[in-house]
């Protein structure tokens, strides 16, 4: 019994690290219908900037996670106006930006390797790796910590899009594009900003799960597919529904390894016979987004 | 004169022309550097293993033409990546032979390695891996041009169990992940175990880029196993196995492959090593080996590890072979190769020695490997040598 909820802790963590992932896709998905599949190379240069800023420099872990996140709004600020904006505005076939993205991924992960060599690297956890236990559930400080930054910033994105006529504008250009430019909402600025609240995000994720998986110029790529399979589970029209997505792939990931009796290499296609399974059966996902509801 | 004999006067200064110019080009080939081509993969999943083995090969090279060269002739070293892709490994390998490299050396992943050997096997070229442990490498294609020096994953688990032989362990469990040499590792380890009595009683597969290992690691503790084998070879997986060990409160002993000897484990691993106890080739207190390390520290300006040695090792065992053969023949030096004994090299324990038996094409000392215990993070004494 022990194990069930020890394992609930541990796949609530990692489901938290796959809801940001897809936060992160949607929160550019939804304005623009643009797939960036560099979330994971984000959340690796979110990863290194941890080193170098925690392991290498040694600052106070607050200062550093907030530098690291205000270098990655700069970053996904800076891939929108170099990678995406002049495709979107010229009007180029909707592949055009996703293959630029691709391009860019690249880019990222070879000036990081370049810059860092093959090897990773250490990032510390916020708190350690002690023990906590809270009545029945126990896990590390990392993974409660995990937990508790992610609700904040599903919170904190829960209330932006409620609340916030920023957020409203959001919305209002993911339903119209063009009704949105004629009410006199500014497509670029909606852009650039989802673009970069979209790295802030996915750097998180990365800052988060550096210390469990350290930071390595490889680590991008199953980020990016995990936070996919999150996304296409959860719906891409709602945010909690990212975070709901992450969730079910992770215990679906962790208690099949854990109480499903079939060999370990089995296991392991949990994640993509779910990513299959909802892509025939519920491609919108769990939640249908606001406007299909009457 | 005549036509006709400013004609034959032109036509023989030509063909005196053109048998200066054949010479002097031959007489320069002869006079010309030693190629000796390299595979690595500088963008794929081998990097991490795979360069730091290259810097040891090059850093060997640039010994080798420091004091004079190979037979009299400085060695270039042609270095090809291969993504760690096997059909861009074969096509490495091709355009190495074409630009005339008397020798290759892989030391990229095991099927990249495997695929360039198509390309050795038929161009009669010599080829070798320094570092691959795969088992196979010798035995699937049957490429008398193709020789192995690195340790064999048989020979670590033989060390290991060697170690563990009066321990008394009965009921073992195994953790990997799921690269192709991982999970290589692991089936060579479950065979070893199995044939010296042990019962696996938990086998786990951490896939690459998960973000825990407390599933896998919860399975193991409720196998209750006398003592648990860790088979992978990705550094980042296997801190997270380690974190998954120590969070779970499991106290069961932890014997790890070579891998474990990689210092980076001990970096991203901190906190999490002490007592885990491992596999290496590396016995710093050798006497080649102290030689080695402040050479390779005075020039890079870093401490050298065991993967550097493996490069090292291996382009010195090639120089060795190419001097007895006395020339770039290529027929010469694979008899030459072939002959290799009793060479003392840079990676292996003490008494250790690289040698080919007849028929065979593995050649690091089956006593050669030793086992260690983490001390704290630090990689402490030997407390195991050899197979028994």
């Amino acid at each position: 019994m022990n194990d069930f909820f020890e394992l609930i802790v541990s796949a609530t963590a990692s489901g938290c690290i796959y809801g940001l992932l897809a936060l992160s896709y949607l929160l550019m998905t939804r304005p623009t219908g643009i797939i960036n599949f560099a979330v994971g190379e984000w959340g690796m240069l979110a990863a290194f900037g941890g080193f170098l800023i925690l392991s290498w420099l040694e600052w106070p872990y607050a200062a550093g996670m907030l530098l690291v996140s205000v270098f990655m709004f700069g970053i996904g600020w800076l891939t929108e106006r170099l990678a995406v904006r002049r495709l979107v505005e010229q009007g180029a076939p909707p592949l055009a930006p996703i293959l630029a993205l691709l391009g860019m991924l690249v880019v990222f992960r070879e000036l990081v390797s370049v810059s860092f060599g093959p090897d990773p690297r250490p990032v510390p956890a916020a708190f350690g790796f002690g023990r906590l236990e809270l009545g029945l559930l126990a896990g590390s400080y990392q993974s409660f910590y995990i937990i508790v930054i992610t609700v904040l910033v599903f919170l904190g994105a829960w209330y932006f899009f409620e609340k916030t006529l920023a957020g409203k504008s959001f919305e209002a250009v993911a339903i119209d594009r063009r009704a949105a430019a004629l009410m006199g909402i500014n497509l670029r600025r909606v852009m650039a900003l989802s673009f970069a609240a979209a790295g802030t995000v996915a750097g998180l994720a990365g800052i988060l799960v550096a210390p469990n998986v350290s930071a390595h110029y490889l680590m991008g790529l199953p980020l990016a597919i995990q936070g996919f399979t999150a996304l296409v589970i959860g719906g891409v029209g709602r945010v909690e529904g990212a975070l709901l997505g992450g969730l079910i792939l992770a215990f679906a990931e962790q208690f099949t390894v854990r109480y499903a009796n079939v060999p370990p290499g089995l296991a392991m296609g949990v994640p993509l016979v779910l990513l299959i399974l909802f892509l025939l059966l519920r491609p919108t996902g769990l939640l249908k987004p606001k406007e299909a509801r009457s | 004169m005549s036509s006709k004999l400013l004609q034959t006067s032109r036509r023989s200064v030509l063909a005196l022309s053109l048998v200066l110019l054949g010479s002097t080009a031959m007489a320069q080939s002869a006079s010309g550097p030693i190629r000796i081509g390299m595979i690595t993969d500088r963008v794929g999943p081998a990097k991490p293993y795979a360069e730091p083995v290259a810097a040891g090969a090059i850093f060997a090279v640039k010994e080798i033409n420091a004091q004079g060269g190979l037979l009299g002739r400085q060695i270039e070293l042609l270095v090809e990546d291969d993504q760690g892709r096997p059909d861009v490994s074969a096509t490495a390998a091709r355009k190495l032979v074409d630009a005339g490299a008397a020798f290759i050396l892989s030391v990229s992943l095991t099927p990249a390695t495997q695929q360039a050997q198509s390309v050795t096997k038929e161009t009669r070229t010599p080829h070798m891996t320094p570092s691959n442990g795969g088992d196979t490498l010798t035995t699937q294609v049957d490429n008398a041009n193709f020789w192995q020096t690195g340790p064999l994953a048989s020979t670590q688990i033989a060390t290991l169990l060697g170690y563990a032989a009066n321990k008394n362990y009965k009921r073992v469990a195994l953790i990997t992940e799921n690269s192709d040499l991982g999970q290589l590792t692991n089936r060579f380890f479950k065979a070893g175990l199995e044939k010296a009595g042990m019962q696996i009683v938990a086998e786990e597969v951490v896939p690459r880029g998960s973000t825990t290992a407390e599933p896998q690691m919860q399975k193991i503790r409720a196998a209750a196993p006398d003592a648990l084998f860790m088979t992978g070879v990705l550094i980042p997986e296997n801190a997270l196995m380690l974190r998954a060990y120590r969070q779970l409160g499991l106290k069961v002993p932890v014997l790890g492959n070579y891998n474990l000897s990689v210092p980076q484990t001990s970096s991203v691993a901190k906190g999490l090593l002490d007592g885990v106890v491992f596999v290496d080739a590396f016995d710093p207190n050798k006497p080649e080996t102290k030689r080695f390390i402040d050479a390779y520290g005075k020039d890079s300006g870093t401490e050298p590890y065991n993967l550097n040695g493996y490069g090292y090792d291996g382009v010195m065992l090639v120089a060795n072979a190419i001097r007895r053969a006395g020339s770039t023949d290529k027929d010469k030096i694979r008899e030459a190769m072939q002959a290799t004994q009793g060479y003392v090299g840079v990676m292996g324990g003490a008494g250790a020695k690289y040698g080919f038996a007849p028929g065979r094409r593995t050649g690091f000392d089956t006593n050669g490997m030793v086992v260690r215990v983490y001390e704290g993070d630090r990689q402490g004494r030997v407390v195991h040598v050899g197979l028994k």
